[in-house]
Order: structure tokens, then C-alpha cells, then sequence
């Protein structure tokens, strides 16, 4: 029973939240609602995931939202400006991949600690937001195209739930799957160990820090899309949800480390709670209250767990 | 009998009236709670629905888009009669504005610029408020000497703002801007505006005959700035928008600087919106019984030593 709940206890509080949601918020299992759940929920899945595999490197990546805010300022720019989707896209993801490859550059290059060198990249990519636009949102004239990426759906499905299906599947089986993620790991969770084995560990480093910033860039491109707008500091909100959602997924499936399956579900939790709570029309003060009861309700399910998780971060 | 019947039907009428009332479900949006003049508007107008026996569902995006457009979809999914939205940002989440409509849901904005997916917007005239503070200012300052700004571009109402005074100095050359700070984060912002105006104020001594603000948080900064310096009331004239109780105070006080405020009334533009719910959903009146275009422009007025004493409480 200790070892359920320890593995799947946080799912379980999940779990038990939408049972509570279904009962006491009204519409909650209405259809409508349940896709929109799963629709904003991919935002921040995709940008946790990405947060994910800078943290299974053994790095932290704290720029994420701040790269993801300037992706999408890049995208909306080239857009606006007349350039075409593919244009934005390629900025978005362009943008998001070259600020992973600069904070991997000045942590395995330059030495410098991931948490210094992304906050300093995180004020650099504000100031170039701000830079660009000037403090005024680029909106309309968006082609359809581009809007379609986010807001359009296949055979009834909308397409940020497929965008978070595929970016999901994609890095479960890159971390669970291949040679190279168990590299990633093995150079985050013991350096020195897997220096010593053969692993370069310094490239995996760099790899997990640039696909969380690619993965930043898609969060951009996407939010962009569904928006129909970019501003500097759009996606500023995600950032402690995002490390939340990793931090949550930790204590589940595969207690202490970093796992997609678990990222996934304390992601769509966080949406849930949030979504609930304003269905049943609580206070939105009281929706922070209990965000940050239950996450600590959460984590200490599986104590245990995040005992460990303590010694090897 | 015939008494008691009337009196039973009479009963029943307010019973089912009451419940009408009660059933009556209005979500309101604040796009940042934190933000003094958005609480104002927000607070005054659950307030007011509440007084009218509404249920109200009160939500704070936290200044962040997705999750402003996350609030929206959820109120629709809840299927509330009316939202009001109070400095939201229609254009960027045109997407569930315009669900909003699709579904029937009756949107009023407050200070959020039109839309056509909304009923209307209830505002001041930025433009104009915008041109009675910068007019006044110059003429404190006699329409000769130099000032410095302090700006916020990341609100279209602050940004416009800056953008009249901009025009009015372009018409009256004789006064000078000799240095402007823009405020660049939202969540530290006082601190940000000390610094920037702090640095301003050190490089510009002894040459500075005007202060201009986008709004009054900022002027209380710079307030506490100049009297700090010794600089006494008249001497750098302050002017800023928007109005409240610390306003009105320190425009009072013989020791502040902050001279004069273009009052905005946020509380009676909440009040405005729940309202126009009322006339327009409830009473099922035709909107143009309210205002037939866009917009609903409310009156700000200029208030300075000569009429605060009406806008101080007692």
C-alpha cells in the first residue's frame, strides 16, 4: 500500500480532485469544458516537459517562460510584418533552440551555473521583448494559417491536445527509449560517474538545455497561434506553474526523477484545480490558497519520494 | 380571504422574483488584481451585483494572456448570464470573446478599448484626459522651462497618455523634456519607477520646473522623491492621472508636490457595467437605450487644491 501510494499517490490526489470537481462543479464533465481542460493544459505541459529535460540533465533552466515570451514576440513580429507562418514558426522555434543552445554554451563553456547563466538569459530575453515591441502587443491580421496550428482540430480533436500528445510521446520515448536519454540521465544524475564511463557529458547537458528551449519556442508558437497576439511577458505566469508541474510529476511513476508521464498529470492537475475552482465560483484569491495547499497536500503523499528526490537534485 | 390571497400572490411574486435574482449569475474579470485602478473597477462592480442579489464569480488573470482567455472559456463553460471584464484585452483574446457572443454570453468591458464581439466599453476619454493633464502642467510651469516624465507603455491608457504630452510639447516649445523614465516591469514597479526617477532627479538637479506621471502610483513615488530633496510644494510642480484617497491626501497636504490628478472614476465605471447588465439582460431593455455605439464615455474630472475638499472623504 506504501509503495502505491508512494507511486502513484500524487496521480491518485489527481485522480480524486477530478471526482470532486465532477460532483460539486457544475459543468465541469461538460465536454466542452473537458477539451478546454486538455487545450490549456498543453501549454504548460509542453514548456514543463521542456523544463524536464534541462533538469534530467542535471540542469535548471529558469528562463523558460521569459525565452518562451520572446519566441513568441519574434513569431508575431515576422508575421505581422508580412513574412508568413512558416516565417513565424521558424522564429518561434528558431528563437526558443538558440537561447537552449546559448545557456548551454555558458554552462558547459563558459562554467557558468545553470541558475545564474538562464536568469541572466531570462532578463536578457524581457528586455529584447520589450525591445521589439515596445510595450504594445502585436495583434490582428493574423493569417489563418498560423491561428489554425492552435485553434484548429482533427477529426474532432483539437490540435493542441494532438501538439501535447506528440511532444509527450516524443520525449517519453527520447528519455525512456533510447541511448541517448539514458545519457541525458546518467549525466544528470551522477556526472562524474558517467564522465568516467564515457558519456559526454557535457554534450547531453547542452542537449537538454536546448531542446528546453525549443520546447519553449513551441510553448511560444503555440500560444501565439491560439491567442492571435504576442506581447512581451505573455507566457511570464507558466513559469512557477511549470516547475510546479515537474516538481509534482517527480513524486509519481517514477518517484524522484524527472518523468514525462508524471509532468504530464501534475500539469492536467494544475489545470483541473484551476478550472474547477472557477466553475464552483470560488474567489480568486482563494484559487491561490488552495493551489498551494494542495501541492504541498501532494508532495507529502509521497514524502518518501521526495526525500530521495532531495539527494539527487 | 381576498386579502390573504393577494397577499399570498403578492408573496409568491417577490419569492419568484427573488429567485430570478438570485439565479442571475455574472462573472467578472480583472486582467490584474494587483493593480490598484483594475481592483477598484472590479471590486466596486461585485459590489454593486451583489447588492442586486447576483451570484458573482470574481477572477483575477494575474496580468498573464492564456490565463486571462483560461478564464474566459471556464466562465463560459460555467454558463454565467453576463461577464464584465474590467481593463481585459479583447483584441488578444479575440478568440474567446468572440465564443462569448457565439454562446450568447452578454460581455461589458471596462477600460479595455472596443470590441465587436462585446455590448460596449465603458471609459473615460484617455485622449482627453491625457491633454487636460499635460495642459495643465504647462501651465503651472508658465508653458516655459523643463520637465521630466515618467511614462508606462505597456497600458494602452498610460501609453496614450504619454503620447498627448508627446503632441502638447511638440505645440509649445518653450518647455523641454529633458528626461523621461518608462517603467519597464509590472510586478516591481515602485521599485523600478524609484530608481529610474532617482537617477533622473540626481542628473537633472537644479534644472527641473515640472514632473509629469502616467498614473498616480508612480506620482506618490516621485512625491516622496522631491519632498525627501527638500523640495517644497509649487516649486517642481507634479501632475498625474487617475484619482483615489491618497491622491486627494496629498494634493491637501501643504507638503506634498503632487499638485493635481485627472480623476478617473473607476469605482462608478464598475458600478456602470453591472448597471447596464441589469438594463440590458435582466429588464431585457434595448441597448441603445444605454449607449448606441462602442463605447460608453464616463466624465473625469481635474481635481486640484481648489476642489478636493468634495473628493476627500469626511
Amino acid at each position: 500500500m506504501g509503495r502505491i501510494l508512494e507511486r502513484y499517490g500524487t496521480a491518485l490526489a489527481g485522480l480524486a480532485l477530478i471526482v470532486f470537481f465532477a460532483a460539486a462543479a457544475p459543468n465541469f464533465l461538460n465536454p466542452a469544458n473537458l477539451l478546454n481542460i486538455g487545450k490549456e493544459t498543453s501549454f504548460l505541459a509542453i514548456l514543463a516537459l521542456g523544463f524536464m529535460l534541462a533538469l534530467i540533465a542535471g540542469e535548471l533552466d529558469l528562463s523558460i517562460a521569459d525565452v518562451a515570451s520572446l519566441a513568441a514576440v519574434a513569431c508575431g513580429a515576422l508575421v505581422q510584418w508580412g513574412y508568413g507562418p512558416l516565417a513565424g514558426v521558424a522564429a518561434a522555434l528558431g528563437v526558443g533552440l538558440a537561447a537552449g543552445l546559448f545557456n548551454g554554451f555558458a554552462v558547459t563553456i563558459l562554467h557558468v551555473p545553470s541558475l545564474i547563466a538562464t536568469l541572466g538569459l531570462a532578463a536578457i530575453a524581457k528586455g529584447l521583448g520589450f525591445m521589439l515591441t515596445q510595450g504594445v502587443a502585436f495583434v490582428g491580421r493574423w493569417p489563418t494559417e498560423f491561428t489554425g496550428l492552435a485553434r484548429g482540430a482533427l477529426l474532432g480533436v483539437p490540435n493542441l491536445i494532438l501538439w501535447l500528445i506528440a511532444v509527450s510521446a516524443l520525449v517519453w520515448l527520447l528519455v525512456g527509449a533510447t541511448r541517448t536519454g539514458l545519457h541525458m540521465t546518467a549525466a544528470g544524475e551522477a556526472t562524474e560517474a558517467a564522465r568516467l564511463a564515457g558519456v559526454k557529458t557535457d554534450r547531453m547537458k547542452r542537449l537538454g538545455l536546448a531542446l528546453c528551449g525549443l520546447l519553449a519556442g513551441a510553448t511560444a508558437m503555440l500560444l501565439a497561434s491560439s491567442l492571435s497576439s504576442a506581447a512581451p511577458g505573455m507566457a511570464g505566469d507558466y513559469f512557477l506553474y511549470a516547475i510546479a508541474a515537474v516538481l509534482l510529476g517527480m513524486t509519481m511513476f517514477d518517484p524522484g526523477r524527472p518523468n514525462a508521464p508524471g509532468t504530464l498529470v501534475a500539469a492536467l492537475s494544475l489545470k483541473v484545480l484551476g478550472n474547477g475552482l472557477v466553475l464552483m465560483g470560488a474567489p480568486y484569491y482563494a484559487q491561490d490558497i488552495a493551489l498551494g495547499a494542495i501541492i504541498i497536500a501532494s508532495v507529502a503523499v509521497s514524502a518518501a519520494a521526495l526525500k530521495r528526490a532531495a539527494f539527487k537534485v | 380571504m381576498k386579502r390573504f390571497l393577494i397577499a399570498a400572490v403578492g408573496a409568491a411574486a417577490l419569492a419568484l422574483s427573488a429567485a430570478q435574482a438570485a439565479a442571475f449569475e455574472v462573472g467578472i474579470i480583472a486582467f490584474q488584481m494587483s493593480s490598484e485602478t483594475h481592483a477598484r473597477v472590479a471590486n466596486a462592480a461585485a459590489a454593486a451585483a451583489k447588492a442586486k442579489g447576483w451570484t458573482v464569480t470574481l477572477l483575477n488573470s494575474e496580468g498573464a494572456l492564456p490565463k486571462h482567455a483560461e478564464q474566459f472559456d471556464a466562465l463560459i463553460a460555467k454558463k454565467v448570464d453576463a461577464i464584465i471584464v474590467a481593463m481585459g484585452k479583447p483584441i488578444e483574446a479575440e478568440a474567446q470573446f468572440k465564443a462569448a457572443r457565439d454562446k450568447g454570453v452578454p460581455v461589458v468591458t471596462v477600460m479595455s478599448g472596443a470590441s465587436k464581439d462585446t455590448l460596449f466599453d465603458i471609459q473615460v476619454n484617455e485622449y482627453k484626459v491625457g491633454a487636460e493633464a499635460a495642459l495643465y502642467l504647462f501651465g503651472q510651469m508658465g508653458y516655459t522651462g523643463n520637465l521630466i516624465s515618467q511614462r508606462f507603455e505597456g497600458n494602452v491608457g498610460t501609453r496614450i497618455r504619454g503620447r498627448l504630452l508627446d503632441d502638447v510639447l511638440v505645440e509649445n516649445q518653450a518647455v523641454k523634456e529633458i528626461g523621461k523614465h518608462s517603467m519597464a516591469r509590472t510586478q516591481s514597479w515602485r521599485d523600478d519607477v524609484r530608481a529610474g526617477m532617482q537617477a533622473l532627479l540626481l542628473k537633472n538637479q537644479g534644472q527641473i520646473n515640472g514632473v509629469w506621471a502616467s498614473f498616480d502610483g508612480q506620482a506618490y513615488i516621485i512625491d516622496d522623491l522631491l519632498k525627501a530633496q527638500g523640495v517644497k510644494r509649487g516649486a517642481i510642480p507634479l501632475v498625474s492621472i487617475d484619482g483615489g484617497e491618497e491622491t486627494y491626501r496629498r494634493i491637501a497636504d501643504p507638503d506634498s508636490t503632487l499638485l493635481a490628478t485627472v480623476m478617473i472614476p473607476f469605482e462608478g465605471m464598475g458600478e456602470r457595467a453591472v448597471e447596464a447588465i441589469d438594463s440590458i439582460v435582466v429588464k431585457k431593455q434595448p441597448k441603445e437605450s444605454v449607449t448606441s455605439g462602442p463605447y460608453l464615455f464616463q466624465d473625469a474630472v481635474l481635481v486640484d487644491a481648489s476642489n478636493v475638499k468634495q473628493f476627500l472623504k469626511k
